[in-house]
């Protein structure tokens, strides 16, 4: 049977959900720490709507998470989420996100890591984790299909990620892909405001500080061996033509292309280009390296490597290596991201590709996100540099491209020692704090969310994203196939109108996505191809249309729950630094807050939300089905 | 003129680097006359650079003129001097 000859849409109000829905487990796990209970609850109801992941972790943050419950209350939820398409063979499938309230934001958070952990949750019979509580000490939840236990983690404590991996499956007999672990290291233990978790030896759910949430549960990590459980797609041979056009698609589309046999790697050489690589704290935008040593076949080429593909994934995306040279030499290594690269490197003035990947690896196994401690790390050397902090305040010297100071500033903050402690807060805080010029070098959002690892004077899509999303990172992501949803194929990147038409045209695509428990990077293709796999998994019909609406309110929930918890407009702004001019570079004079006003108007506009309130409209909500919603925002 | 990373392969490339070309051009040709006259002797450039119609660029390539992008100190049709450096630089996801 083909896609297009599945089930037509049910009716608005089906008399009885489903027994069961092909694509889904069927089952949500629920486990409070506090009492030690554990149970599963059906999900059968609303998933047509709700699809998984984000969307299904959106409506939960929303109906079980108060505004008074903040991101340190033992009430909050941390949701660990997949969705229909995990498990099954569609490339990437192994997709997790977490969604909580956050300790950057203090408000939701939609984070994404890859890996095993989406398979294997599906395969034990679960769509999704609810925690809720707090443990009284230092626990890990194990679950080997029907058996889910809440276990003693001493013997874990101060383990960082991959230590805490080795020792688990050194305890449970299970290694390689028969169980998935994802852990914090001692950054979330001692609840460093941008701790993130980690998983699979290099996969990081980094955003908001999910991981010092999880460490305010004290969770120390989440063990799946690889469940039993079949998974029965609507419709085999649909799902795996639909397969197939989304493989084909990233190895030949221009846009994918490179992803399909680079992975980020282009970034750097590219991103340089184009004035949008961080350097030494947005100080400058010019280096004199030679940057074609940084073209991704030359990176890659520069370690011993092998591919480290995850769940049902062939693109030669993710890889493991090993240092060859200098003083880590046979270190067993992350492949870093473009992101690592950035964070850990030109964003500290570091160029040294054996000491970059080291440190970024430093930071995933203890579980610090790399774009935050760029910011944070990149604004201690500057201000050292200038004077604005003193040997006597940090502890030591810290010049920029020191891989040994950065290093011992990794520890310093995951430990909460020293100046460390205040650093542990981000950069936004920790700024605020010290005060007076050194104040004026930080990039952050004013909403407290991390800028991703770019300089985004030179790429104001992400800038006006980062400041305005809901979801404590960036919200609509990069334009793909926009043409799709009838966009521009090309925008001038500082025309603030343009851009803004476009970030607000293209909210939806990115939570449609992370809702079907799949990779962001394999779901690059277009949407049509999404949602024909996910017609074929579910046996309902979804149209591009259905994708960009369901996307659409998962942005309008988390933009609700952000406005009971208190974050209104009057933080969607960047930085000074951060909305700064360039000095110098291919974005060189442009100024993004010469148009920002009329960004955020036109934006607003774009989203259907109102720009004095920032609530999404009645008209809007009505479009999205989110009658109830109206009613929470819109009352007198 | 510079071609970088998978544009290459439109050139005679691999896909990866770049390569570089020498355009000469009359007083008051344009980025687009240089562009044309350099895609018409590839084929496969042609095809990716321009959008169906040949009008406009095509989505997957960005242009960048002396190290900025199209739009800050150079559009299409503005004309170019001796010495200008035109990168042709492929769109790319991820990061």
């Amino acid at each position: 049977m083909s896609p297009t000859a599945t089930a037509s849409r049910p009716a608005k109000k089906p008399a009885a959900p489903p027994a069961s829905v092909p694509g889904y487990a069927g089952k949500l796990l629920r486990v409070n720490l506090s009492t030690g209970k554990i149970w599963t609850q059906p999900w059968t109801g609303d998933m047509r709507e709700y699809l998984g992941g984000v969307g299904l972790g959106a409506k939960i943050l929303y109906e079980e998470v108060g505004p008074k419950v903040h991101w340190d209350h033992p009430d909050n939820r941390l949701i660990l989420a997949t969705g229909p398409l995990a498990g099954l063979p569609v490339w990437g499938t192994g997709g997790l996100t977490v969604v909580t309230r956050g300790a950057q934001t203090d408000g939701a958070t939609s984070t994404q890591a890859n890996g095993f952990f989406g398979a294997a949750l599906k395969y034990s019979g679960y769509d999704a984790i609810v925690v809720q509580g707090q443990a009284k000490k230092l626990s890990y939840l194990y679950i080997n299909d029907d058996v889910v236990e809440i276990r003693d983690a001493a013997h874990l404590k101060g383990k960082d990620t991959w230590e805490t991996q080795e020792a688990l499956e050194a305890e449970h007999a299970l290694s390689g892909h028969r169980m998935s672990v994802y852990s914090i290291g001692p950054a979330g233990e001692n609840l460093v405001r941008f701790a993130a978790i980690q998983g699979d030896y290099g996969h990081v759910a980094s955003k908001n500080g999910c991981g010092a949430v999880m460490g305010k549960k004290k969770l120390k990590a989440v063990c799946i061996v690889r469940g039993t459980k079949a998974l029965s797609p609507h419709d085999p041979r649909g799902l795996v033509q639909a397969a197939d056009d989304i493989a084909h698609d990233l190895k030949t589309d221009p846009a994918t292309s490179t992803l399909y046999r680079w992975g980020t790697l282009p970034g750097v050489s590219n991103l340089y280009k184009l004035g949008v690589l961080p350097i030494k704290n947005y100080t400058t935008n010019l280096t004199a390296v030679d940057m074609t040593t940084w073209e991704p076949a030359k990176l890659r080429a520069g370690f011993d490597h092998r591919g480290h593909q995850c769940n049902a994934c062939g693109m030669h995306h993710c890889h493991i290596q090993v240092i060859g040279k200098g003083p880590k030499a046979g270190e067993l290594v992350d492949e870093p991201e473009y992101e690592g690269w950035s964070g850990a490197g030109w964003q500290i003035g570091l160029t040294d590709k054996e000491s970059i990947t080291w440190l970024n690896t430093r930071l995933d196994r203890a579980c610090l996100d790399v774009n935050e401690f760029g910011w944070v790390c990149g604004w201690v050397m500057e201000c050292m540099e200038k004077g604005y902090l003193t040997e006597k305040q940090v502890g030591f010297t810290l010049a920029w491209g020191d891989v040994d100071g950065a290093y011992r500033l990794i520890r310093m903050i995951s430990h909460r020692e020293g100046f460390g402690d205040l650093l542990a807060e981000g950069v936004k805080r920790a700024s605020e704090k010290i005060g007076g010029e050194a104040a004026k070098c930080a990039v952050y959002t004013k909403k407290g969310a991390s800028p991703r690892g770019h300089d985004h004077r030179g790429r104001w899509e992400e800038m006006l994203d980062t400041c305005t999303s809901s979801n404590g990172t960036m919200e609509s992501a990069n334009a793909t196939h926009q043409t799709e949803i009838g966009l521009p194929g090309r925008i001038n990147p500082f025309n603030g109108e343009e851009v803004a038409r476009m970030v607000g045209g293209i909210l939806g695509r990115k939570h449609f996505e992370d809702s079907l428990g799949g990779c962001i990077f394999t779901f690059r293709t277009r949407i049509e191809h999404l949602a024909r796999a996910l017609s074929a998994a579910t046996g309902w019909t979804y149209t591009l249309a259905d994708a960009m609406r369901l996307g659409r309110r998962t942005a309008a929930i988390f933009r609700a729950f952000n406005l009971r918890c208190g974050i209104g407009t009057d933080v969607e702004y960047p930085s000074p630094r951060y909305g700064s001019k360039p000095v110098d570079g291919p974005a060189k004079d442009h100024n993004v807050m010469d148009q920002w006003e009329r960004m955020r108007e036109v934006w607003y506009e774009t989203v259907g939300y109102d720009i004095k309130t920032g609530k999404p409209t009645r008209e809007t909500l009505k479009t999205l089905g989110l009658d109830r919603l109206a009613k929470d925002l819109w009352r007198k | 003129m510079e071609v970088t990373t998978w544009v290459t392969k439109h050139v005679g490339g691999d896909g990866s680097g770049s390569k570089v070309f020498t355009e000469a051009f009359a007083p008051g040709e344009t980025v687009r006359d240089v562009l044309r006259r350099c895609s018409a002797r590839f084929p496969e450039l042609d095809a990716a650079l321009w959008s169906p119609d040949r009008a406009e660029l095509g989505e997957h390539i960005e242009v960048v003129v002396n190290d900025a992008v199209l739009g800050v100190t150079h559009g299409l049709d503005s004309p170019l001097k001796n010495g200008d450096r035109i990168t042709l630089l492929g769109q790319f996801m991820g990061g």
